[in-house]
């Protein structure tokens, strides 16, 4: 039957009763009907659902999200890969329709600043999205981002440095997103050198496989961030599910069966997913707008690009509502509506922790085995998202029976305390249903952040390690000697600069021999390193003693220091254009080591490169021979104004080379990387907690509610209300604080397992550890002092009245 | 002015609940050791008086004296502790903390008021067992029957030796015979104690344990002829 059909009800001509109607159209009633009540139930009622549907809604934003990365990644790739061109395997000839193409990329304050170079071969020229045209000699167009920075009273350094004209803004299809900092700028003689001609823009995307590393972040942030978001999901849509079993039973009482208050029952619980779902779209909707303002990780992205996949909206559409069904009718499992009341079915066991740590167990013998057995990524990704999620799932599993192991052995205490311990006896459910979000949120934060922090820590020794000594080190293609005297000179004469050497550096193979061509199709040969530099700055790569321009000097390196004894004897031929790269090899340049080349030690400072294998002043060896010479600059600085000077040096090696590429690490852009990430997390947890406290909030007033007319006898007794007070304070604290142990060590040991197997040496966050922990309490206090009003108005006489 | 010798005494109680009179002048007292009976149909103002005289509510007029205080000029906290001390209540039904055992909540009470945990249980087995509830001390007040958890309240009641106890109706909710036997143990241990009760009931078998008794009816009272 379907419930209050009033057809089936009435008999009072005195004919046959109605049969109920059923099957389909029947079941529709009861679900509209169960739905009718969600919306229904006055304030209380509204704010139930209201909740509800925050809960939820709030799981589906994030869904949502989720379910975007797979087109942002695209949008980005896609943006990325039609602005740009890395070289293509046959240059083309000089036409109307090509250009030539340098990067000049550099940073200013640790922001990373894309630029590009472009000079035309012809009237015609192609031009990257984002542009109408290309700029002309000492023009560029800027992106909107870094026409605001240029604009800036303290980027002044900035603009000495790119002092092009600003002629114009590159669009949105330009850029990877808002907050991206890039420019085209006209490109002059000075980058000649680096830059190679292109008759297109768009390259052919070829990402690298990701590291293990950034693998294990993106696994690891998608199990932990979705993990609490479904269990939040869960148990969002069983707010207030006493009241709805109290309402069950007296449908009961008017004619209902038990399939009918199921099908009441899922018609209720699709309304609170259907307004969850429609209010995680408002707040994706409303969320992506500030997309544009969020860098994390240097990913910056468009508003419009943050659009979930068609497919995976429609999963979430159709999976959340089943979800809340079936959470619903699951519930509902050990419980039967009569109508005299609501009858718990499932005997009162006591919990058994075997199968409970099965979950856990797994997850950690999953994760554990990573650290031993060198698998493919993929594998890998799947071991690993599998077991974190087991681990915190286990959780949830493990989290009831401890609270229950632990209650049942409290005895005694205070009368608010062993109200408290005895109400958790009694029925623990709902509390530990709530706190179980808490528990996964919890220990999925400690556990990112603990491997966040160990990285961002990795990297900021590595970093102050290698700021240890003021010296930058810079590198750029060299056509000549006098080119880098020039850089030298212009470098010397900058403020803060203490002192700066350099060299042309290049590789020669050895004579006759063609290389061997790689898997890959990269085409390479046995080569040696030559360095080209005045007797001065040789003196700075070996100690070579006299020296005068025409010498050339071979190193023997020490035990560990490079190649072996002898490779590159007085009197050997290389060839100066050796095989190397995806084409064919270029015609061999001979050359022969003078037999008077004399062998000098070589000695490998730390931190500095080899010393190279032969070492030629301009007058013996011309850098025009070689191919692809590269100057490579030292420059040393005075650390007490390193900011100022870093800037002023990047500024004068643009200004001798805008291509002129940075080496050494001054700036740590991962500090900020994991910063925002960190904060990120952080600021989830955070909600995730703000929103479980707000779930605890509604089941104690729900409880209180039940308890209306014991509470006004208690009153009636002369209880305090402090008495009362306390003990919801206890009711509310034991299982967030077990449940915080619980996330406390299994976050940790997730964060170590992580850490461990990649090989990278553990250090717990213990500032966020006592901060979220510390939330925990805030949590704890937050419930109890929002549940005093109604407790109070509960306690008042009222509850005494009968009539 | 209170009648000689008396307890407890109210004089020209008033109280409204919107527009609606509950008490409109009434007049009360209870001696030690006595049994009153208020008496009067649903909604004739009988509970409204038991709260006004228990300190639970504060009349919109009117005196309510207990033990030389003017119990309703008193602070909240200051009845509060009043009904912790010197008071006792019964009330028709869910007046027992389902979480706690029975033994628990006829030791409730002693506790409130300070005792310590093992002093009260001992106190609280002793009740049970004039109540003849003895054996249901540790079971839960879902595990046992109507008239049981009747007593187990009466026993929680007079645990703190009140002077005065309440019963609303204590008997409403059982059938006759476990009615008379929760009355007639009641009756009993009150006078035993000398603890004066003030007894709501509708039913005139229930009023007959009573020594006197009074009606109230349109929110006056008036003494039934016969039963001073």
């Amino acid at each position: 039957m379907t419930l209050l059909d009033t057809r089936g009800t009435g008999n009072r001509a005195g004919g046959p009763p109605h049969r109920p109607p059923g099957g389909p159209a029947g079941w529709l009633r009861d679900l509209a009907l169960g739905a009718r009540f969600a919306v229904t139930g006055g304030r209380e009622g509204w704010f139930r659902t209201a909740l509800s549907a925050v809960g939820v809604g709030i799981g589906v934003a994030v869904l949502l999200l989720a379910a975007s990365a797979p087109t942002l990644l695209n949008a980005w790739h896609g943006r990325e890969k039609a602005r740009e061109n890395l070289g293509q395997l046959h240059e083309p000839r000089a036409s109307d329709r090509t250009l030539r193409y340098a990067q000049a990329d550099t940073s200013f304050h640790g922001d990373a600043v894309r630029g590009r170079l472009v000079r035309p071969d012809g009237a015609h020229p192609p031009v990257p999205p984002g542009l109408r045209r290309l700029p002309g000699p000492g023009e560029m167009v800027v992106s909107p981002a870094l026409r605001d920075l240029l604009a800036e009273p303290g980027s002044g350094p900035l603009r000495d440095r790119l002092d092009y004209k600003v002629v114009g803004t590159i669009g949105d299809s330009g850029l990877l997103g808002p907050q991206e900092l890039t420019f085209v700028a006209g490109m002059d003689d000075r980058s000649a050198g680096e830059s190679y001609r292109i008759d297109r823009f768009g390259k052919t995307f070829d990402p690298q496989p990701p590291s293990a590393r950034l693998v294990l972040l993106i696994v690891l942030a998608c199990v932990v961030l979705l993990m609490p978001v479904m269990v939040f999901v869960g148990t969002a849509v069983r707010f207030g599910s006493d009241r709805r079993e109290a309402r069950l039973a007296a449908l009961r009482l008017v004619g209902a069966d038990i399939p009918t208050t199921r099908r009441i029952a899922a018609g209720e619980a699709v309304v609170g997913a259907g307004l969850g779902l429609a209010v995680g779209l408002l707040i994706f909707l409303v969320g992506r707008q500030a997309a544009g303002a969020v860098t994390l990780w240097d990913v910056n992205v468009f508003p419009a690009d943050v659009l979930p996949a068609p497919a995976l909206a429609a999963l979430i559409a159709v999976l959340v509502p089943a979800v809340a069904v079936g959470v619903t009718l699951f519930a509902q499992r050990s419980v039967t509506a009569e109508p005299l009341g609501v009858v718990r079915e499932a005997p009162v066991r006591r919990r058994r922790i075997v199968w409970r740590l099965v979950l856990p167990l797994t997850g950690l013998a999953l994760l554990s085995s990573l650290v031993w057995e060198p698998d493919p990524v993929w594998f890998r990704a799947v071991r690993l998202g599998v077991g974190s999620a087991l681990l915190l799932l286990g959780i949830t599993a493990l989290l009831p029976w401890l609270v229950e192991a632990v209650v049942r052995r409290l005895h005694g205490g205070p009368v608010p305390w062993q109200l408290a311990v005895r109400r958790l006896q009694l029925s623990g459910a709902a509390a530990n249903r709530a706190v179980s979000g808490i528990t996964v949120a919890v220990a999925g934060a400690i556990a990112l952040h603990m491997v966040f922090t160990t990285f961002q820590a990795g990297f900021a020794e590595a970093y102050a390690k290698s700021a240890a000594r003021p010296v930058i080190e810079l590198s750029g293609s060299a056509a000549d000697a006098q080119r880098t005297r020039d850089a030298l000179a212009t470098l010397r004469r900058t403020p803060g600069v203490t002192w700066a050497h350099g060299t042309i550096d290049a590789l020669a193979g050895r004579a006759g021999d063609r290389g061997t061509r790689g898997a890959d199709g990269h085409l390479s040969a046995d080569s040696a390193t030559v360095v080209v530099g005045d007797c001065a700055e040789l003196r700075h790569r070996a100690p070579i003693g006299s020296c005068r321009d025409g010498d050339v000097f071979v190193t023997e390196p020490r035990n560990g220091t490079g190649r072996a004894p002898g490779s590159v004897r007085p009197g050997a031929r290389l060839n100066l254009n050796p095989p190397d790269g995806y084409g064919e090899a270029g015609p061999a340049r001979p050359w022969t080591v003078p037999d008077s080349a004399r062998r000098v030690t070589a000695v490998r400072h730390p931190g500095e490169d080899l010393p190279g294998d032969v070492l030629a002043t301009p007058g013996a060896l011309s850098p025009a021979l070689l191919r692809a010479p590269e100057m490579k600059l030292r420059v040393g600085y005075d650390k007490a104004q390193e900011t100022a000077a870093v800037e002023r040096i990047r500024t004068a090696a643009f200004h001798a080379n805008p291509g002129m590429r940075e080496l050494s690490a001054i700036d740590n852009p991962h500090d900020r990387q994991y910063a925002g990430v960190r904060t990120a997390v952080y600021v989830g947890a955070v909600v995730v907690l703000l929103l479980i406290g707000a779930g605890l909030i509604v089941s104690t007033v729900e409880q209180l509610r039940e308890r209306r007319r014991l509470l006004s006898v208690l009153n009636a007794y002369g209880t305090r209300r402090s008495t009362m007070g306390w003990s919801i304070l206890w009711q509310t604290a034991i299982p967030v604080v077990l449940g915080l142990a619980l996330a406390v060590t299994a976050g940790v040991g997730l964060g170590t397992v992580l850490l461990t197997t990649t090989e990278t040496g553990v250090r717990v966050d213990w500032p966020v550890v006592a901060s979220v922990t510390g939330l925990g309490a805030g949590v704890i206090l937050l419930v109890t002092a929002l549940s005093l009003p109604p407790l109070w108005r509960m306690m008042r006489p009222d509850g005494l009245r009968t009539e | 002015m209170t009648p000689a010798g008396s307890l407890l005494a109210a004089r020209d109680l008033r109280k409204a609940y919107g527009r609606t009179s509950a008490l409109d002048g009434v007049d009360f007292s209870v001696h030690p050791g006595e049994v009153v009976a208020v008496m009067g149909p649903s909604g004739s103002g009988k509970s409204t008086l038991l709260h006004c005289l228990a300190g639970i509510v504060r009349p919109d007029s009117g005196t309510v004296h207990y033990d030389g205080h003017v119990l309703t000029a008193e602070s909240d906290a200051r009845r509060s502790a009043l009904r912790r001390r010197d008071f006792g209540f019964v009330f028709q039904f869910g007046q027992l903390v389902p979480e706690l055992t029975c033994l628990e909540n006829v030791a409730l009470p002693l506790r409130l008021n300070g005792a310590k945990r093992r002093a009260a249980e001992a106190t609280a087995r002793e009740w049970l067992g004039r109540l003849e509830v003895d054996d249901v001390h540790g079971k839960r007040p879902g595990e046992i029957s109507g008239g049981q958890g009747q007593r187990v309240a009466v026993a929680r009641a007079l645990a703190v030796r009140p002077r005065v106890l309440f019963a609303d109706e204590p008997t409403g909710a059982l059938d006759s015979l476990n009615g008379e036997r929760v009355m007639t143990l009641l009756t009993d241990a009150a006078r035993d104690t000398r603890a004066a009760v003030v007894l709501v009931t509708h039913e005139p078998r229930v009023a007959a344990y009573a020594d006197r008794e009074v009606v109230v009816r349109d929110g006056t009272a008036r003494e039934l002829a016969g039963t001073a």
